[in-house]
């Protein structure tokens, strides 16, 4: 475990470098502050950064170059900022001119959805060409794509949760229309420019020669159009200025832990050891569990039912939460205690949090005709309607139905993470090779073929390395299907920070969908 | 033999009062302590077993009235008085009016206070006794290879009413000013001219007589650091006598108090110089009263001096010989004042914002947090008293003394005193009474900036003083980032200049340094090697951070109208705020000024022009 975190800290070093050296240079010899010192510098100082999506398009757009378009060409996480926590989203100019690639529309997009749920101001450093012309096909168009950023803007505006640009480079076309769509905005004098088509396209379109700073530059919209609100001297200003209208916001919204935080008995770190790599050998989750919460302690539910999944209370910070912990694969009975626990939580209003490690449900003629189809519809169910915060650590293997049962992504867990140990399929290479050899092979009987033993191995072997391949904590975390890898030793603190942002937001009435009995 | 009085009223304030008082109850004495309006809160009052308010705040009519004071003696039942130092304690005349009100006075005899009290007749009886005393003149026949020469108030102590004329032409000013000096601090214009000797050393002998006729000294002092006559720092034993001139300061000063019969404590002030003829010693005058620098003698000779005057008042026989008095390490004290070193040492006056002294060595104050120091009397807030096996020893832990004191809210000379007591001529014991007075210690008078270190100081407190007050998870300042290198704190503050630091520190830095501090959201004062410095998280809505430059270089008409005056040309240079024109618009006279100081590159419009709004009317370049 300890090699896979050190390679998650090599790669995540990788990225936060931002674009190339000369872009970094040239960047910089602007007098321009790389995107990751303006967001140190709005964040209150020595504030922790709960960054996601680092690793987003990771391994995407560049063919054998991994790092093409590092953290896809935008930096977004959550921090304080004037004693209230934000979100900010930071356009990195270094990589591509800022502009939007199909994962940095997903980025930005996730970004507004954290600050929806959670209610967290949005502040944007904006410096962005707008779309990458080369894949506007999967930028521009549908529901979920450009537009999307500024219909949340216009949303969570309308909900009162403020949005605030900060205008630090050129922003052209889409990356225009954030500022405009923001609530109040900054612009940096002689650096930052907002136009909708710039000076080339207004030449071709119109004839108009124009220079940049004329057509849309900082004096330009301080005075004369008003589509800024403030004109800052340098990056520097432009980021206090930030910081000045946030301190105008009203109170943090988010509480302070109800309960004296206690670390765990069990040092964090010790996890590396505890915790086998190969996901095929069993541990006790409990020893997990051990070295998340508060003093260790877990008040556990059910300890002697459905053993395969380990539920209890226990607190992460001083926040109370309550945890569902695979610990083998899911029975009737443990699938039937889940649901109950999961039921349970959202009448105490106790935030849950899943502990994946699931290689799926039990199979079998037994266990189908004992109906555990219904009985995992059951811990479906209630995940799916549950109304307390969610948070989901994928902690080994994610396959299956018991992705679902375990508040998958499609269940809309306020964060999820993965440990870079993790893995994410169907189901298991191994499996699916066996399944597609099965399939092909009855097809070859029912033709009276002949298919050799080297043959089928020649036949599974690629689709294993797929499975793998695409299995992999990387592999999701580059296409957004979770927050980001975490080093496991931050489990604790990472999970207590979406708690404490989950506190700004009251939680409604439970309200669950019909279960199958 | 039963003792005389058991009561002692304290004539005084502040830390001379305070120190008294607890001398008084170590001898079982009951303690009263006098107070005027602006002292009613002072911790002396309530230290003391009896209080009694004296008057208003102005000395006149509170510590220097000997009818006040005798009344208040007089309510309180005290028994005896003691007058501390300074105000009326070497007024004979309030020696007298004690004893003739049929109480103890503690300390010397009027008739001897009438004696050395004046510098005239003090240096008379010094001449007799056999102590060495300079050349002197009379005011209308001072010979032109005199000068220089120094004239003083023949009335008085201290350094009221002295004038160093160098050039014949100028004794007529020097005297008519300290003439003035004279009459207004001591009702008494008589002065006197002697040769002054440059680059002396203030040394001088602490000398006790009792009721008996037995004299004995407590070794010396050298209270060498001075400005305008102002004693700063004083030490003991003096540095660099040869124990010649030591033995003769001693002797002839004791000499001196048989003489005229001195009771109580006393102290004899020479000043030594290095002449062709070696080592030579002048008499300057005697103090008949406890010296504020008397700590420095008790530290080295192990003794109370204070208790020694309760001893002597009462009538009993001086507790030791002058062969059991002994002297061992070296003592050093620090006078803090209420003052800028920088402008002058303008006496300073205001609120008491928060003060920390050093632990761990003798500190003479009785200034508290929320204290307001008012310019009606000594600008003195108290005194830091170290000692040390030797010399250097007791500088260093000075040196580490003054860097634990902080005195926040009103302008000291801590800092500076840190520096002079640090300053290799201090260590190296060069510093004359003249010295601070002279061209040789101007880069010590030049108002040192904000060092880099206390910036960072202030950054790091700033980052982490509501630390307690926050939760641990977003609260934290540990700078973390998932799966990297904890991000740097960048903290910009602004100093008193208006120049910008931004210190960059690492999460594990903001350990706490012990610094002395007060902060807030929004501004840091920082006491670094005792120089408070005042730092500020710049406004950024204030104009911007550049100087200047988040304001337009075009001076705009605010509105259309008539130009009814302009006041610059093309090439003048501006200063921010200076009028450059005034427009009249909706029967307003409207003044245009300059954004920040620079030089007018344009001139847009002519008296009587119409301009409409947003017209160009000065453009200014910046500095």
């Amino acid at each position: 475990m300890r090699e896979l975190v050190d390679q998650l800290r090599e790669r995540l070093a990788i990225v936060r470098q931002g674009g190339s050296e000369a872009a970094r240079t040239r960047h910089l010899a602007r007098g321009k502050l790389l995107p990751r010192d303006r967001v140190d510098r709005l964040l209150d100082p020595g504030s922790p950064f709960l960054e996601i999506g680092a690793l987003a398009a990771y391994g995407m757009y560049g063919g054998d170059d991994d790092y093409a378009v590092p953290s896809a060409g935008v930096i977004a996480g959550i921090g304080r900022v004037s004693g209230r926590e934000c979100v900010v989203v930071a356009n990195d100019a270094t990589v591509k001119g800022g502009t939007y690639f199909p994962m940095t529309v997903k980025k930005h997009l996730r970004a507004q959805t954290i600050a929806r749920e959670n209610h967290l101001p949005c502040l944007y450093l904006v410096e962005s060409g707008g779309a990458f012309l080369p894949m506007q096909d999967e930028v521009f168009p549908d529901r979920e794509h450009f537009g999307r950023i500024f219909f949340n803007q216009a949303q969570m505006s309308a909900m009162r949760i403020p949005q605030v640009a900060a205008v630090m480079g050129s922003s052209t076309a889409g990356g225009a229309y954030v500022p405009a769509m923001s609530d109040e905005t900054v612009i940096v004098k002689e650096q930052g420019t907002i136009f909708l088509a710039g000076p080339p396209l207004v030449k071709a379109a119109t004839g108009e020669v124009v220079t940049a700073e004329a057509l849309g530059g900082g004096d330009v919209h301080a005075r004369t159009s008003g589509v800024v609100d403030h004109l800052a001297d340098d990056d520097e200003h432009a980021l206090q200025i930030v910081r000045s209208i946030v301190g105008t916001f009203e109170r943090p919204t988010s509480e302070p832990p109800p309960h004296e935080p206690v670390p765990p008995r069990e040092d964090p770190e010790t996890l590396y050891d505890v915790v086998p790599v190969d996901g095929r050998r069993p541990y006790d989750v409990r020893e997990v569990i051990r070295r998340v919460v508060d003093d260790s302690r877990l008040h556990e539910f059910k300890p002697l039912y459905g053993e395969t999944l380990v539920c209890g209370f226990a607190r992460i910070e001083g926040y109370p939460v309550a945890i569902v912990a695979n610990n083998g694969i899911l029975f009737s009975e443990s699938a039937l205690k889940g649901a109950h626990f999961v039921e349970l939580a959202n009448q105490r209003g106790v935030p849950l949090v899943f502990l994946q490690n699931i290689t799926g449900f039990m199979v079998g003629q037994e266990y189908e005709n004992r109906g555990i189809a219904k009985d995992g519809a059951k811990l479906v169910t209630a995940v799916a309607s549950s109304v307390v915060p969610k948070f989901t650590v994928v902690i080994g293997g994610s396959y299956g139905a018991g992705n679902y049962g375990m508040c998958g992504r499609s269940y809309d867990p306020r964060f999820l993470w993965m440990w870079p140990n993790a893995k994410i399929s169907v189901m298991g290479g191994e499996q699916a090779a066996a399944v597609l050899a099965t399939v092909r092979r009855d097809g070859m009987d029912q033709r009276g073929e002949e298919w050799s033993a080297e043959d089928e191995a020649a036949f599974r072997a690629p689709i294993r390395e797929q499975f793998d391949d695409q299995g992999s904590a990387y592999y999701s975390s580059a296409r957004l299907w979770d927050d980001g890898i975490i080093d496991p030793a931050d489990t604790r603190r990472v999970l207590a920070m979406g708690l404490q942002l989950a506190t700004a937001v009251p939680t409604p009435e439970p309200r669950f969908g019909l279960f199958r009995m | 033999m039963p003792s005389p009085f058991s009561s002692v009223l304290v004539a005084n304030r502040g830390e001379i009062a305070r120190r008294v008082i607890l001398a008084c109850r170590e001898a079982g004495l009951r303690s009263i302590a006098v107070y005027s309006d602006a002292d009613a809160d002072a911790p002396y009052v309530r230290l003391a077993d009896d209080a009694v308010h004296l008057g208003p705040t102005p000395a006149s009519e509170s510590y220097l009235s000997i009818e006040r004071l005798l009344a208040a003696a007089a309510e309180s039942g005290a028994e005896a008085v003691h007058p501390g130092y300074g105000f009326l304690s070497e007024r004979s005349a309030f020696a007298r009016a004690v004893v003739d009100a049929g109480l103890v006075f503690i300390g010397p005899t009027a008739d001897v206070m009438d004696a050395m009290g004046r510098k005239d007749r003090a240096r008379a009886i010094a001449e007799r006794a056999g102590v060495p005393v300079t050349p002197q003149f009379e005011i209308g026949s001072v010979p032109d290879d005199a000068y220089p020469v120094l004239v003083k108030a023949a009335a008085g102590g201290g350094g009221k009413g002295m004038r160093i004329v160098r050039e014949a032409s100028g004794l007529a000013d020097a005297i008519e000013a300290a003439g003035r000096e004279a009459a207004s601090a001591f009702g008494d214009d008589t002065l006197l001219v002697e040769t002054y000797v440059e680059a002396g050393r203030h040394v001088e002998v602490q000398v006790f007589g009792d009721t008996a006729g037995t004299v004995v000294h407590l070794f010396e002092r050298d209270c060498s650091v001075q400005r305008r006559h102002q004693k700063v720092v004083e030490e003991a034993p003096a540095v660099g006598l040869t124990d010649e001139l030591r033995r003769t300061l001693h002797e002839s000063s004791v000499a001196l108090c048989r003489e005229v019969g001195y009771t109580g404590a006393g102290t004899v002030e020479f000043l030594v110089a290095d002449t062709p003829d070696g080592q030579r010693a002048y008499f300057l005058e005697m103090n008949t009263r406890l010296q504020v620098e008397h700590p420095v003698t008790e530290e080295i000779t192990g003794l109370d001096l204070v208790q020694w005057q309760l001893r002597v008042a009462a009538g009993e026989p001086l507790p030791l010989t002058q062969d059991q008095i002994v002297a061992t390490g070296h003592a050093m004290e620090v006078r803090v004042y209420a003052e800028d070193p920088y402008a002058g040492f303008l006496p300073q006056a205001g609120h008491v914002d928060a003060v920390a002294w050093p632990e761990g060595v003798r500190v003479e104050t009785d200034l508290t947090a929320d204290a307001v120091v008012s310019t009606a009397y000594d600008p003195m807030l108290g005194k830091i008293v170290v000692r040390g096996d030797d010399r250097e020893s007791a500088r260093l832990a000075m040196v580490s003394a003054l860097d634990d004191t902080g005195v926040f809210g009103i302008t000291t000379n801590v800092g500076f005193v840190r520096r002079l007591v640090a300053s290799a001529e201090f260590a190296e014991g060069r510093i004359h009474t003249a010295w601070l007075d002279g061209d040789a210690s101007a880069d010590l008078l030049a108002a040192p900036s904000v060092p880099e270190a206390a910036v960072r100081a202030a950054a790091r407190l700033w980052s982490t003083y509501d630390l307690d007050e926050r939760d641990h998870v977003f609260g934290s300042v540990d700078g973390w980032r998932s799966g990297g290198e904890p991000a740097p704190l960048s903290i910009v503050l602004t100093d008193e200049s208006g120049h910008r630091w931004t210190s960059r520190l690492r999460p594990d830095e903001l350990a706490d340094g012990g610094e002395l501090a007060v902060v807030d959201r929004d501004a840091v004062t920082i006491a670094w090697e005792g120089q408070v410095w005042a730092l500020e998280l710049p406004d950024p809505m204030r104009g911007g951070h550049r100087r200047g430059a988040a304001t337009d270089a075009d001076v705009v008409s605010p509105m259309p109208g008539t130009v009814l005056r302009v006041d610059v040309a093309e090439g003048e240079s501006v200063e921010l705020g200076q009028h450059l024109g005034v427009v009249e618009a909706m029967k307003m006279e409207l003044p245009l000024t300059a954004p920040y100081d620079g030089t007018v590159s344009f001139v847009g419009a002519a008296v009587g022009d119409q301009v409409p709004i947003k017209h160009v009317l000065f453009t200014v370049d910046p500095l």
